[in-house]
């Protein structure tokens, strides 16, 4: 399939609109969340293929609509945002998660759930531990592709979470335990290994093979946690190929917030990736360069494609399309490719407000067309 | 040789804490009533601690955001920074950012001390950053090197030592990860020499430890030897014990045994058997025993479960010594 320079996809989760919180909980929606619903709706018409729930809604009666039928819309809506936006590869801003560890680990048996750990300030995550072999009790993610796969009309590119980054935010107590004596640091290291290949082996690959079955073509798995151990990035290549083993999907893989040339070359023996979904654009201010770690892919003789990060998701301003070009350009340079690029923003952008990330969406495919402009017709 | 127990970090939010501050920030309960559960959480942490036996105190430093928010927030030429990853963890700090030589505000830390630690300051447990990884992990926009802000850190956590030794405190832990995951060299390092020599000087008869944690001590220990203070604490998670150096010197040493990244409990026995080698190969003249790091990465049911690690083996090494503490 041939494609024009520079296509744009999707990287990962949008805010839950309002009315979908509001109405997945029974609640009715209050003015404001009605009105932003409709003005959606009259934007993208995302709610046309579920009139009875869409009626229900905003007719005050969220329990009629049924918290199920509510998340349906809620992954339209994101679907169609993408769409309008003009992004070539889209998913459902993952609106049916929660988050991107819980959910995953509750579809698997042989994990405890201890309590809550602070993240920072007065914010919390719950975590888990692995306290038995890991065991899947049914894959996940299957039937919500299969919905964004019966509505989207650009091509679906499902995001999960890696066997790695799995591991790395529970607890390893069976593995552990399974080691006589002091719990060191190559002892701690042994038992995270074997933590992550069975978590890659028993889980996420027979999950992702029933995807793939239901015609999943492109499939992103999320390492968010490869940053923060750069001398466990052979476990992380371990955890993918193991994880990846025997399928055929368009693999890439996303890694955020991190120094990426602490984890090469080890990331580069990952095989069956096709892509890393990388950010960039977090970096790229106060007079730093945020692209120039792409030469080390260079150096490394690395020719796979990049979904490249091109506007930030810390920041509600709004990067221009000129900016956006900008950064394509000098990321071709450093690549030496322009067939290579994929552009993305750096992450899911679930911590922007909805008409923020809508806007942020925009710049990228406007950027992306001057980009495209300028090596279609350098004169241009 | 004697034996000492305590945290030697923040200790987690219980569940019914974690409960309310999330709801505080949405706005449905007053700071009132998170406060009011603070203060009785606190009194659960100190309950725990004296029923292990600890010989500090420490109430589980639950109010404070960070290591540095009560510095950044009462001392002068700081303001609070942006979200930053705490080492190798899923946990973040926010970065102080100096914009000017600091300056302490005399009383305003011993203001920010768990209330708990102001009603026996003796047996309190004071955590403090230490001057190398408080100047390593900051955001430095005064201008001043470096080398010349770990020395006036130095200074100043001196000074804030000789405060709170007069109002009875009477031992003092400066947290230095950054010592281990980022060893300093040569100038930086006599730095980090000199500000706790002064840190030291000012302590008095109290005790004063350097706690690293999160990375391995072995390659630090010639710098750890030199530290001029009570003990130095080392994480037993990421240090090789078998090749922890021998020394001469009779000083005190900490091992972190409690590992927080795990909720795992370890085994006393084990724990024996490694104090057993490095008392011969070190000769301590105190063992402090805690955590090897802050055991607020586990939540509170885990972290109160490994915790009775201490009290366990600080039995077995009195068994082994006829009963004698």
């Amino acid at each position: 399939m041939t494609r024009s320079l520079f296509p744009a996809q999707e990287i990962g989760s949008l805010m839950k609109p309002r009315w979908q919180i509001l109405g997945q909980h029974g609640e009715a929606l209050d003015e404001r969340s009605r009105g932003e619903f409709r003005a959606a709706n009259e934007r993208t018409h995302f709610a046309d293929a579920l009139p009875a729930a869409t009626e229900a809604l905003l007719g005050g009666r969220s329990r009629d609509a049924g918290a199920d039928a509510v998340r349906d819309l809620g992954a339209l809506f994101a679907l169609r945002l993408f769409e309008s936006a003009g992004l070539e590869r889209v998913y459902d801003g993952e609106a049916r998660r929660i988050e991107m560890y819980e959910y995953p680990i509750r579809q698997m048996r042989g994990f405890q759930f201890q309590g809550h750990v602070r993240s920072f300030d007065n914010k919390y995550y719950l975590k888990a531990a692995v306290t038995d072999e890991v065991r899947l009790e049914h894959p996940y993610h299957v039937e919500e592709f299969d919905f964004v796969r019966a509505h989207a009309r650009g091509e679906p590119k499902l995001p999960i979470t890696g066997p790695y980054t799995l591991a790395d935010w529970s607890y390893n107590e069976h593995y552990l335990a399974r080691q006589s004596g002091w719990k060191g640091p190559a002892v701690r290291r042994a038992a995270q290994r074997e933590f992550v290949v069975d978590l890659a082996k028993r889980a996420v690959r027979p999950t992702l093979a029933a995807l793939i079955e239901h015609g999943c073509r492109v499939i992103q798995i999320d390492e968010p946690a490869a940053g923060t151990h750069p001398d466990e990035a052979d476990l992380v290549v371990e955890g993918f190929n193991a994880a990846t083993e025997g399928l055929d999907a368009e693999f890439s893989m996303h890694i955020c917030y991190s120094d990426y040339r602490d984890l090469l070359p080890e990331l580069l023996e990952a095989k069956r990736c096709r892509q890393w979904a990388w950010e960039f654009a977090n970096r790229d201010r106060d007079g730093r360069d945020g692209y120039e770690v792409l030469n080390a892919l260079r150096e490394y003789g690395d020719t796979r494609e990049v979904g490249l990060g091109v506007v930030d998701v810390h920041r509600d301003e709004v990067e221009s399309p000129e900016l956006v070009a900008d950064r394509i350009q000098r990321a071709t340079k450093y690549l030496g490719d322009p067939a290579r690029l994929w552009v993305n923003p750096d992450c899911g952008l679930r911590t922007r407000r909805l008409d923020i990330a809508a806007q942020k969406l925009d710049a990228v495919v406007r950027g992306a067309a001057i980009a495209r402009a300028t090596f279609e017709n350098p004169r241009a | 040789m004697i034996v000492r127990t305590g945290l030697t970090g923040p200790f987690p939010r219980s569940e019914a804490l974690v409960a309310a501050t999330r709801d505080l920030d949405r706005g449905r309960v007053t700071a009132e009533v998170v406060e009011e559960l603070f203060g009785r959480t606190e009194g659960e942490v100190v309950a725990l601690e004296r029923r292990l036996g600890f010989d500090t105190v420490t109430g589980g430093y639950l109010r404070w955001a960070d290591l540095f928010r009560p510095f950044a927030e009462t001392w002068e030429g700081f303001s609070v920074g942006p979200l930053t990853r705490w080492f190798e963890t899923n946990t973040f700090y926010r970065q102080p950012i100096l914009h000017a030589p600091p300056g302490r505000v005399p009383g305003a830390i011993a203001a920010r001390l768990p209330p708990a630690t102001r009603a026996d300051p003796a047996h309190a447990g004071v955590i403090l950053p230490g001057p190398y990884t408080f100047a390593g992990l900051l955001e430095n926009r005064s201008g001043e090197a470096e080398v010349a802000l770990v020395h006036r850190l130095g200074r100043l956590l001196a000074e804030e030592v000789r405060e709170l030794a007069g109002l009875g405190y009477a031992t003092f832990q400066f947290s230095e990860p950054l010592l281990v995951d980022r060893p300093p060299e040569r100038a930086l390092a006599e730095a980090v020499v000199s500000a706790y020599t002064s840190v030291h000087g000012s302590a008095g008869a109290a005790s004063t430890l350097v706690w690293t944690y999160g990375a391995d001590a072995n390659p630090v220990f010639p710098l750890l030897d030199r530290l001029p203070v009570s003990a130095v604490g080392v994480d037993l998670a990421e240090t090789d014990w078998e090749t922890i150096p021998a020394s001469s010197e009779r000083r005190g040493l900490g091992l972190g045994v409690v590992d927080p990244r795990t909720t795992l409990v370890e085994e006393a026995s084990d724990v024996v058997r490694i104090v057993h080698a490095l008392k011969d190969r070190r000769r301590p003249s105190a063992l402090w025993l805690g955590p090897g790091g802050p055991l607020d990465l586990v939540p509170w049911e885990p972290a109160t479960r490994k915790l009775h690690l201490l009290p366990a083996v600080r039995q077995a090494l009195n068994r082994e010594n006829g009963g004698r503490p």
